[in-house]
């Protein structure tokens, strides 16, 4: 069961987090070998307006707006969302200068780990524990049974609703973080 | 965990973050750490920076004085091992100290590593090369005390811009001291009645002999010693018409 729900599940995730961080090592090897690392200074600029534009979602969630299909919303907010981390990510580089843009960054990639736990996994996993179960039931297996076989996908399942439940919150946090970077910056850098 | 206690643990550690921005800005901010002599103002951002519009040489200044730049330290001590021979911001077009100057490891990091930026310089100051820099000590460039902007330029040392064959080949007893036909070390203009070999009146008598009236500007027709290598004022030299 463990190796199942690993395999169709756990695994696809885990592939899309480290395409996620292979582009990111690409475009910043890309940067440094073209020599357009002042190029990676102002990709925090589109980044971050590609992950206000995926908020469009949570307004279609919420019923504060009403035009569009949902579904689709859904799908544009993946895309955008995680192609505006990728640019915030190259943005960051592997550069440590200063702790509060890192830890925007912590925040950001936690949201996009949850985000992707929440929306890609989560009800996947459901689906799939919930067959296992009544498969197991149909074959004859006792109740308790059922449930020591289900255990370690119980468990999963179980850490999963709770990054989901982090979604939210961790995101908040991301935008103060991600705030004080900007105004500090605005504050500081010479932009005439 | 309870949602409510999860929101108050984070904004919990928000404020603890707002509040070491403010402590510790040099590091919760800062692009990276500052140039040691940088070290007493660093955690006083705006010494350097004005709000909005980044680093102002106005406050470089307030510290560092152009006058004494390459010549005093901030705290009034003359330096003892100057990074260049010689003073040179005293003479500059303007004071745009960040146009080349800049602080933090992570905005360091970016600068484009150019060479010094001659029209910085006020031109007459530009134009004096020996000033700041030793003349060469080979035996060409002993023999001569200015005008090095006739074959270099500004730019950058190598290569000159100038190639002596296409004016004249100094070879055989023409490969001599440089003085021998630049008077003064003035390269814009030569002479040929700097040996013993050509004299006013021998070169005179010989062209009038051959019908030639106008025999001011050597070069017009010899780029060379070789008697065969004459233009003879029709776009031709002798040693290409022997080659038709």
């Amino acid at each position: 069961m463990i190796t199942s729900l690993w395999r169709h599940h756990i695994l696809p995730f885990c592939l899309l987090l480290g395409l996620l961080a292979a582009a990111t090592l690409a475009g910043d090897y890309l940067l440094h070998r073209l020599n357009l690392l002042w190029v990676g200074r102002y990709l925090g600029i589109p980044g971050t307006v590609l992950i206000i534009i995926s908020l469009i979602y949570s307004l279609r969630k919420r019923k504060i707006i009403t035009a569009v299909n949902p579904k689709a919303l859904l799908t544009f907010h993946e895309f955008t969302a995680w192609l505006g981390s990728l640019l915030v990510l190259i943005h960051a580089g592997i550069h440590f200068n200063s702790i509060l843009p890192w830890l925007a960054t912590v925040a950001m990639s936690v949201n996009v780990v949850s985000g992707l736990v929440g929306k890609l996994l989560l009800n996947q996993s459901r689906r799939h524990v919930q067959g296992e179960r009544e498969n197991l039931q149909l074959l004859g297996f006792s109740r308790v049974e059922v449930e020591q076989a289900l255990f370690w996908d119980a468990v999963t399942l179980d850490a999963m609703t709770k990054w989901r439940k982090v979604h939210i919150p961790i995101f908040i946090v991301f935008v103060i973080l991600a705030l004080g970077h900007i105004i500090s910056i605005f504050l500081f850098w010479g932009w005439v | 965990m309870n949602k409510t206690i999860l929101k108050a643990i984070l904004a919990a550690n928000l404020i603890m973050i707002t509040v070491l921005v403010f402590i510790y800005p040099q590091l919760m901010v800062a692009p990276g750490k500052l140039i040691p002599g940088h070290t007493q103002i660093n955690t006083d951002c705006f010494a350097c920076h004005a709000p909005l519009s980044g680093v102002l040489s106005e406050r470089c200044i307030t510290c560092h004085k152009p006058a004494d730049i390459g010549r005093l330290l901030t705290t009034g001590q003359a330096i003892t091992k100057p990074k260049t021979s010689t003073p040179f911001h005293q003479a500059l077009n303007s004071q745009d100290c960040v146009a080349c100057h800049s602080d933090h490891a992570g905005v360091m990091r970016f600068m484009k590593k150019s060479h010094f930026n001659h029209a910085l310089l006020q031109k007459t100051t530009s134009e004096q090369c020996q000033n700041c820099h030793k003349p060469p000590t080979d035996s060409l460039h002993q023999q001569i005390t200015s005008h090095c902007a006739q074959c270099h330029t500004q730019e950058q040392w190598k290569p000159t811009t100038f190639d002596h064959t296409q004016y004249f080949s100094l070879t055989g007893d023409h490969n001599t001291r440089c003085v021998t036909c630049h008077e003064r070390n003035d390269y814009s203009h030569y002479t040929c009645y700097g040996c013993h070999e050509h004299s006013p009146e021998n070169i005179r008598r010989k062209h009038i002999e051959e019908g030639i009236n106008n025999f001011d500007n050597c070069v017009e027709c010899h780029r060379s010693a070789s008697e065969h290598d004459i233009n003879d004022g029709d776009g031709k030299r002798n040693s290409e018409k022997e080659d038709d």
